[in-house]
């Protein structure tokens, strides 16, 4: 017994080092879980105040390229809404006793977040934002920015939260190519923040370079048709019987500056119509 | 003792700091990026206990990792570093009573063995850290790259900061 404790005393700090070392497996290997401390994310009180504070110096530097990119969407929306309201006026007065204007419910809502702290260059990359569980963010909400989706919530903190970026390898999205019903899922497999690749597209699936990758829409993350990527050629896949594309994102990750979380009010219900055990009457 | 020990946790926070907001926001041609903060770890007296050791250096790795969301990452190739420190150490400088008492830097080891010293500790952690977050050997090409990119920026940012702090004391 004596002999075993100074044996332990005389190698504890090696101990130590084994305990550290184990440790940090832990961590690293508990990446995937969806079960993250916020203490242990970038979500938490100490590193959001550091990063908050840093970024509001760093935020104006892409203002410029930002500030185009929402003209672009604006213009484009604005031409959308005059287009639509020119629609629905002419139909009213075509089918006036048909049509009614009906207040849709709006089933998505959105919550506006600066981005308080980024990376690309890891294989893994989260971003954090500057609103929290008291904003209503939870996890598993989409997270858009003005050209395209950008990450999914992944912790959430009081006010502030953590995203895994569409940058990240363990995180596939829905997808499909826009105009048509083939689906796919999008895939980011490192090296250059631009690129991404859809997999499992159908091989009888017609597309050609320079179409649109857009959200499904058969989650309850993101809405459909929300732009993702331009194609630019087909690769060769580790499947034969899918193709693989080669994906230009729209979403500029190194200038992410202001996002916006989506809010699914039907999630709620639809998760339950999922659970929904079906027992037919006898 | 204690003014020793208020310039190594000013040292810590200056280096987490410098490393969280600028450093990890840099990456040139997309490869190299400056590892600065392992200059604490660098650093650290030599007579100071492995216990001692190892825990400053494993808290520097996972509050990096934290602020970076890398976690574990740093924390492991920290601890790894830290084990390392003292046989990179005597691998250039003879074992004696007199460089048991040191601190690393230029002016105690000289611009030759300290750069030499350096530039070792400075490689390996480099390997160690992309081998790590990559984890897949059939990325060993990339890791190769990414490691000598930014050793060799990392190494230059040190002897920048080495200059920095010991025109100033």
């Amino acid at each position: 017994m004596r002999n075993l404790l100074n044996f332990i005393i005389r190698y504890g700090t090696w101990f130590l080092f084994a305990f550290y070392v184990l440790l940090s497996f832990v961590l690293l290997f508990s990446h995937n879980s969806y079960h993250h401390s916020v203490y242990l994310s970038s979500a938490n009180a100490v590193s959001s105040a550091v990063n908050s504070t840093s970024s509001e110096i760093t935020g104006y530097f892409h203002l410029r390229s930002i500030n185009e990119s929402l003209q672009a969407s604006n213009a484009m929306l604005e031409n959308e809404v005059l287009n639509l309201r020119h629609q629905i006026a002419e139909y009213q007065t075509i089918l006036s006793d048909t049509v009614k204007n009906k207040n849709y419910e709006e089933r998505f809502k959105y919550i506006s977040a600066t981005v308080i702290n980024n990376s690309v260059r890891h294989p893994r990359n989260y971003f954090s934002i500057n609103k929290g569980e008291a904003d209503g963010v939870r996890r598993g909400m989409g997270v858009v920015d003005q050209n395209g989706i950008v990450g999914i919530v992944n912790v959430t903190g009081r006010h502030t939260s953590r995203i895994i970026s569409l940058l990240n390898e363990t995180q596939h999205f829905s997808v499909k190519i826009k105009g048509t019903q083939f689906i796919g899922s999008l895939a980011w497999k490192g090296g250059d923040p631009w690129i991404a690749y859809v997999e499992e597209v159908p091989r009888h699936a017609k597309f050609c370079a320079g179409d649109t990758i857009v959200t499904s829409g058969y989650s309850t993350t993101f809405p459909s048709e929300i732009p993702v990527g331009i194609i630019m050629n087909r690769v060769k896949g580790s499947d034969d019987n899918f193709f693989e594309l080669k994906v230009r994102l729209t979403s500029d990750f190194r200038a992410l500056s202001t996002v916006r979380v989506i809010m699914d009010e039907y999630k709620a219900e639809l998760d339950s119509l999922q659970n929904y055990d079906f027992k037919p009457d006898k | 003792m204690n003014k020793e020990i208020i310039k190594f946790a000013l040292l810590f926070i200056v280096m987490l700091l410098a490393q969280v907001l600028i450093c990890n926001h840099i990456a040139i041609f997309n490869v190299a990026v400056p590892i600065i903060f392992i200059y604490f770890i660098i650093r650290l007296p030599i007579s100071l206990g492995n216990g001692i050791l190892f825990t400053l250096a494993f808290i520097m790795g996972l509050s990096v990792d934290i602020f970076a969301d890398t976690l574990g990452v740093n924390a492991l190739a920290c601890t790894l570093l830290a084990a390392m420190k003292r046989p990179i150490y005597y691998a250039y400088v003879p074992k004696d009573d007199k460089t048991k008492y040191l601190t690393p830097s230029i002016s105690s080891l000289g611009v030759g063995v300290y750069c030499k010293y350096l530039v070792t500790s400075v490689g390996l952690y480099c390997l160690m850290v992309f081998t790590i977050e990559y984890f897949n050997f059939a990325n060993v090409k990339e890791i190769i790259i990414l490691a000598a990119s930014s050793c060799l920026l990392t190494f230059i940012m040190l002897l920048a900061i080495d200059s920095l702090i010991i025109r100033k004391s």
